[in-house]
């Protein structure tokens, strides 16, 4: 079908880049990226950092005619199976993509970032924002028959607080809730211990999804098998390590603002598969032995577009970008001049034009360019090999060694990335770094992991640039990800939000922008918080931003209506159908 | 068949297997099914040993610019996609390829000589525990042995190697023994014992001469098998590392081009094909010629 309208509109701040990938352009989409990003996002995922909130994003497919119910959806994905299909359980993408079809938020976010009603249906702050009255619609059945109520509230929140729950993403979103006190049938007021400016873009998340209290009753295990929520598919059934199986709930009547049209989905089933291989899950589309995948590599999309029988989708995720974090807490990235001097050598435009085949946009900034606040500084992560030199010879690595690189003390200037299978960045563009790196003195050394390996060294410490993101559809993401609260493990497993791990006065200074960007009434303070938050964060090289997390989708083209849902990009199914009889 | 030959140890003929080689008249020359696979395996060889000879250029030099360039003059097998030159690359890759298979081989050789020896000539209870050894080891399909050994000594070219020749050597070590067992019990052999020669003698002068040949061409046909294991594994990530220029690798990281740089791949792959085949055609021709001579 023709003329489908690009996966997001734009961008929504004003001034800012827009990424051709989300740009419409015509009847077929642009698309690109990587090979790697849906692993990485998978990845993450794995290690339960992504949270989203944010941005913007929601696109629509124009269907070529009358949309016609039934028929089975398949759709293959990149991203590893999830572990448990109920997203407050740690939180990663491969459990949000496939939980949009069956659970929704209490408030839908657009494009813009406004918060706009959905399961809730007002909502109120104290004058002190230390309370917040939630009304929920008290119309809404979840597919168990139980009826949605001000006690779903606080029985979710209570869930997600629990620690047996071992919730990642939930529990830091809403971590500033302290109490649930209902207030009338359909009213629950959250009790916070201080003002939280992201709060309803949390609740906005699937990651903080409502479900049936009769449902979470069940506890964590039969919850993860079957979560029960009131969106437009149901989990009938799940094989592990083959599928999941959706089928369509008769009693929808909750859509999102921005779906086009009311009452049931069309689709009968979708059919969930776990296919990481890309060429494999490409070769499927092809074939047609699936209906969707996601994660397209950038070669793959091309031909995607070439090909009249295929199309594809691709829109950015709001959050932080995908980039390389510097561990600040040990040789050699303690060093400030270190960081930049790596950051100078590099030549991230020539690796993105290469390796992506010019699909994919830079980012200079930590936040992705569909997120709130973000703040573009291409000045302060351009390429300068001079400048490269110099730092790194002001650092003191003046010495040289047999092989060319720098040493100082005798010891030689090396530094360890780590790199997984599903990876965030393709193991070809730290090559590429790699060799311009050479070209400084500087040895890059790259290790490859399974993702378990990945991430307990993630954990501890144990690597001095590795490949991170994490979704979120909140400037306030910076928090989670740079805040030295988060330094620590806040939560089981060892897992940490910051893994910069940067002390002293400059992550002090840091912590009051985001402090204040957290809690302040002020709009505008807000914003020059966040943008200020940016610019240290920027001048302290603590990343080395390459590119917006991304939904890219490739499909056949008698599947009409696919459109990513905002805020956080994921696909969703209810307005889909098959053009095929 | 039996054979007789010159005795002056023993005074009985003594039946096959033969004490050492024959020496028989000269048979024809090679043919092509020797010819070519040699020429083959020595350029391999040239390629390894001195990859510049052949292409003099630099095997990391990226030219991003330049990424995922069709074969052409400038570039006989095209770029990738970092803008290298995939024939500058595949040269040198046969390096780290056909010197893991080599090394693989000799270790497997080494490791199933010493225990095939234990076994062949060794008591009957050595012989037993040996054995029983192998078969755990048999029980394995080489590839997993070789996966065993890379999660526990960790990935590297190093570690690939010694996975690749500790997964061969029972084969070996098998082969050995049953040739080691067939020459003890020759007559030659115990015509030795009775005249009083050591141990070190006879094995020397009897027992290693009748392994060499068979276990020179099993060699052989194990290198091209090597080659292609050592390849899967690099293929996994598990041998070489980036961004060292090994084929099963660069098959890897080209894998995901090929609807758009299919050279990335081919040429790789061709080479790791071509190796493979030409090893194991000379192994088997040498077979042809052992068995003729015999």
């Amino acid at each position: 079908m023709e003329n489908r309208q690009p996966a997001y509109p734009g961008t929504t701040v004003p001034g800012l880049r827009t990424p051709s990938a989300i740009t419409p352009s015509g009847p077929r989409r642009r698309l690109p990226r990587p090979g790697a990003p849906a692993a990485a996002g998978l990845l993450t995922a794995a290690a339960l950092a992504l949270t989203a909130c944010g941005g913007p994003a929601t696109g629509t497919a124009d269907p070529a005619g009358e949309p016609r119910r039934g028929g089975t959806l398949t759709y293959a994905t990149g991203d590893v199976e999830p572990a448990c299909l109920d997203p407050i359980v740690s939180g990663n993408v491969p459990q949000a993509l496939v939980s949009t079809q069956y659970l929704e938020p209490l408030f839908h976010q657009d494009e813009d970032g406004e918060i706009g009603p959905w399961l809730a249906e007002s909502w109120k702050w104290s004058s002190d924002r230390l309370a917040l009255d939630i009304t929920v619609r008290d119309d809404v059945s979840f597919t168990d028959g139980q009826q949605l109520n001000a006690e779903t509230i606080q029985k979710n929140v209570e869930y997600i607080k629990d620690p047996k729950t071992l919730s990642s993403t939930g529990i830091l979103a809403v971590e500033k809730v302290e109490s649930v006190e209902l207030v009338d049938e359909f009213t629950a007021r959250l009790h916070l211990s201080e003002p939280d400016n992201a709060l309803l873009e949390h609740f906005a998340q699937v990651w903080v999804p409502i479900q049936s209290q009769k449902a979470l009753a069940r506890g964590m295990e039969q919850n993860c098998l079957a979560p029960v929520g009131t969106g437009p598919f149901t989990v009938h059934s799940w094989t592990k390590q083959r599928e999941i199986v959706l089928v369509r709930n008769e009693d929808y009547h909750t859509p999102a603002p921005t779906a086009g049209h009311s009452g049931p989905a069309y689709l009968d089933r979708i059919v969930w598969r776990f296919l990481p291989d890309h060429a494999n899950r490409f070769s499927a589309l092809q074939a047609g032995e699936v209906d969707v995948i996601d994660v397209i590599q950038p070669q793959d999309a091309i031909a995607a577009d070439a090909d009249p029988a295929l199309d594809t989708l691709i829109g950015s995720r709001p959050g932080h970008v995908v980039n390389l974090t510097f561990n600040t807490r040990r040789e050699p990235f303690a060093d400030l001049r270190v960081r930049e001097a790596l950051i100078r050598s590099v030549d991230v435009d020539a690796a993105l034009k290469s390796i992506f085949l010019g699909t994919v946009d830079r980012s200079d900034s930590v936040l992705s360019s569909i997120t709130k606040y973000n703040h573009q500084q291409p000045e302060v992560f351009a390429t300068d090999v001079e400048k490269a030199n110099r730092l790194l010879d002001e650092a003191g690595w003046t010495g040289r060694d047999a092989a060319g690189y720098r040493t100082k003390n005798g010891r030689r200037l090396s530094a360890t990335v780590l790199q997984t299978e599903s990876v965030l960045v393709p193991v070809s563009v730290l090559e590429q770094f790699q060799a311009s790196a050479k070209a400084v003195g500087f040895e890059l050394l790259i290790s490859q992991e399974e993702t378990s390996t990945f991430n307990e060294r993630r954990y501890a410490w144990d690597y001095d640039l590795a490949p991170m993101y994490y979704t979120k559809n909140s400037p306030a993401v910076l928090n989670l990800t740079h805040h030295r609260d988060n330094i620590p493990s806040v939560i089981e497993g060892g897992y940490h939000a910051n893994n910069n791990g940067l002390q002293g006065p400059e992550a002090e200074r840091i912590d009051q922008l985001l402090d204040t960007g957290s809690v302040t009434a002020d709009e505008q303070e807000r914003h020059d918080s966040y943008v200020g938050a940016q610019d240290v964060l920027h001048s302290q090289y603590l990343n080395l931003p390459i590119f917006d997390q991304q939904t890219r989708l490739g499909f056949r083209s008698d599947v009409e209506g696919l459109q990513l849902i905002s805020p956080l990009g994921m696909p969703t199914f209810y307005d889909t159908w098959l053009d095929r009889s | 068949m039996t054979q007789t030959f010159p005795v002056t140890e023993a005074s009985a003929p003594v039946t096959s297997p033969t004490p050492h080689p024959p020496r028989g008249p000269r048979r024809r020359r090679f043919g092509p099914a020797v010819a070519i696979p040699a020429t083959v395996v020595t350029v391999l060889a040239v390629a390894a040993i001195a990859p510049a000879l052949l292409a003099p250029g630099d095997p990391l030099a990226m030219e991003p610019a330049n990424a995922f360039a069709a074969p052409s003059l400038q570039h006989w097998f095209g770029t990738d996609e970092s803008g290298r030159d995939v024939f500058t690359r595949v040269i040198h890759g046969s390096r780290d390829s056909l010197s893991i298979g080599l090394l693989a081989t000799v270790i497997g050789v080494g490791l199933g000589l010493l225990l095939g020896a234990m076994a062949g000539w060794g008591s009957r209870a050595v012989d037993f525990g040996v054995n029983r050894v192998l078969e755990v080891l048999f029980a394995f399909p080489n590839l997993l042995l070789a996966l065993l050994v890379i999660t526990i000594l960790g990935p590297g070219v190093v570690t690939t190697t010694l996975a690749v020749g500790l997964s061969t050597a029972p084969g070996y070590a098998r082969m050995i023994r049953s040739q080691v067992r067939a020459v003890k019990q020759s007559g030659y052999v115990e015509a030795s014992i009775v005249q009083g020669r050591s141990r070190w003698f006879i094995i020397r002068r009897h027992v290693l001469p009748n392994v060499a040949a068979p276990l020179f061409i099993l060699a052989t046909l194990g290198v091209g098998q090597a080659i292609v294991w050592a390849s899967s594994l690099s293929f996994l990530g598990l041998g070489a590392t980036p961004p060292a220029p090994e084929w099963g690798a660069m098959l890897s990281a080209g894998r995901g081009y090929m609807s758009i740089a299919w050279w990335i791949t081919l040429f790789p792959g061709l080479f790791i094909v071509l190796s493979a085949t030409a090893t194991t055609v000379l192994g088997h021709s040498l077979q042809q010629k052992l068995k003729e001579m015999s």
